[in-house]
């Protein structure tokens, strides 16, 4: 009966080992990707920043019924832009992003622009329309990939095949946190706290053309950078599920370890009990 | 020479961030150039060539496509699609897109959705031969 057990015991460290090595050379790879995925992501920032905060102020002095962009709309159909990453094994880097969609969605129907195979997948799954189903890979998306995207959104949306594009992404924030955000693209809501800095703003031709001609731009830069942004989210989330798997794994091997031994002594011990039991006679 | 923070980002990364004493750039209403204590002022970019002139007095040339320019206060901010450097261009690569923009332009029809992008596509080609040229 000891003989089976510590068989049982050895076999099952062999095979915490062999996944113990897989999590450890996921983490590596992870832990390498990350900084070229940092990089790509500080370099998104600036674009993204800075067209916004210049879209901004344009729209505050923008009257909303000369742009479809500012307009509202009653929402009959809602388009989702969600990143989410290729694979799995990123803690809850994937389920996150499809339950925040799931919350804010409730009962409006909606398409979704997937970006990533796993988003993809999950769509699919859901019967939900797709826009595109050509993006598997959000670490190789291109700027003018992007560029092309947000023609086809700003397209959709003027056609009034949904009424608000709502961007799902997930934000770096440190090496341990990542967050999803949802930010609505379109329509562009009007800055509340109007600055008053007596200079006004000379736009030509009009605060409302500019909107027109910028705004495919300012969308695809704003992709981008939510890719960039989520990709480097996605390999730091990994990092650190295959980290602590790799560390549970550790334990779970001195544990198994222990047990084993245990086992052998019993077994030792035991046969010494019969051996002297044996003499005694 | 007074000299404005001029910030110049693309998507991909920001490529100038420093004093200039000017920017010459192409707008969707012509050519503009921004001196210091310009009033503030936003106007959408067309494709075509960039002159600045950082705040040594160095004058250089780039290939401007699309995006946007801002003056707010002595803030300068050029926010383009694709912004590159004389001799950041490849002129091989080009070439050949001017090429392959003039071979499509020959099978389209003024009412194509593509003529609108292929004739873009020539108008950066030809923007960047010139710049390097």
């Amino acid at each position: 009966m000891a003989g089976s057990s510590m068989k049982a015991i050895k076999l099952r460290i062999k095979s915490v080992e062999s996944t113990m090595q897989i999590t450890k050379a996921m983490q590596l790879v992870a832990t390498s990707k990350l900084r070229r995925a940092k990089e790509r992501m500080e370099n998104s920032k600036p674009f993204a920043t800075v067209s916004r905060e210049t879209l901004t102020e344009a729209v505050s002095q923008c009257d909303p019924q000369f742009t479809p962009f500012m307009e509202k709309r009653e929402v009959k159909n809602r388009c989702y832009v969600v990143i989410a990453g290729e694979r799995g094994l990123a803690g809850g880097y994937n389920a996150n992003v499809f339950k925040a969609v799931a919350a804010h969605a409730g009962d409006t129907p909606y398409c979704v622009l997937p970006m990533g195979k796993k988003t993809i997948d999950k769509f699919q799954h859901l019967h939900v329309k797709l826009l595109d189903e050509s993006l598997f890979h959000v670490e190789g998306l291109g700027v003018s990939t992007c560029f092309r995207l947000a023609n086809q959104l700003i397209e959709g949306y003027r056609k009034g095949d949904y009424d608000e594009l709502v961007l799902v992404y997930t934000t770096f924030q440190s090496m341990m946190s990542q967050e999803v955000r949802i930010e609505q693209l379109l329509p562009i809501e009007k800055p509340e706290n109007e600055t008053e800095c007596g200079v006004v703003t000379i736009y030509e031709p009009s605060p409302a053309e500019m909107l027109e001609t910028v705004m495919p731009d300012y969308l695809g830069g704003r992709l981008y950078s939510a890719a960039c942004d989520s990709f480097a989210s996605e390999i730091s989330a990994r990092r650190n599920a295959m980290d602590s798997a790799t560390k549970n794994a550790g334990e779970m091997i001195s544990d198994l370890r222990l047990k084993f031994n245990r086992a052998r002594q019993g077994a030792i011990t035991q046969e010494i009990t019969e051996i002297v039991a044996g003499a005694e006679h | 020479m007074a000299t404005y923070h001029l910030q110049i980002v693309t998507p991909d990364r920001m490529v100038y961030d420093g004093e200039a004493e000017k920017i010459i750039l192409r707008t969707v209403n012509g050519d503009v150039c921004i001196l210091p204590h310009h009033i503030d002022y936003a106007v959408p970019l067309a494709i075509g060539e960039a002159k600045v002139t950082d705040g040594q007095g160095n004058t250089r040339l780039a290939a401007c496509n699309n995006g946007m320019l801002s003056v707010h206060g002595n803030e300068v901010r050029v926010v383009a699609v694709t912004f590159e450097w004389a001799d950041d261009i490849d002129l091989e690569r080009a070439r050949r897109a001017e090429e392959s923009a003039k071979e499509m332009l020959d099978k389209l029809q003024r009412e194509d959705v593509d003529f609108n992008v292929a004739e873009a596509r020539l108008k950066r080609a030809l923007t960047r031969i010139q710049v390097k040229g």
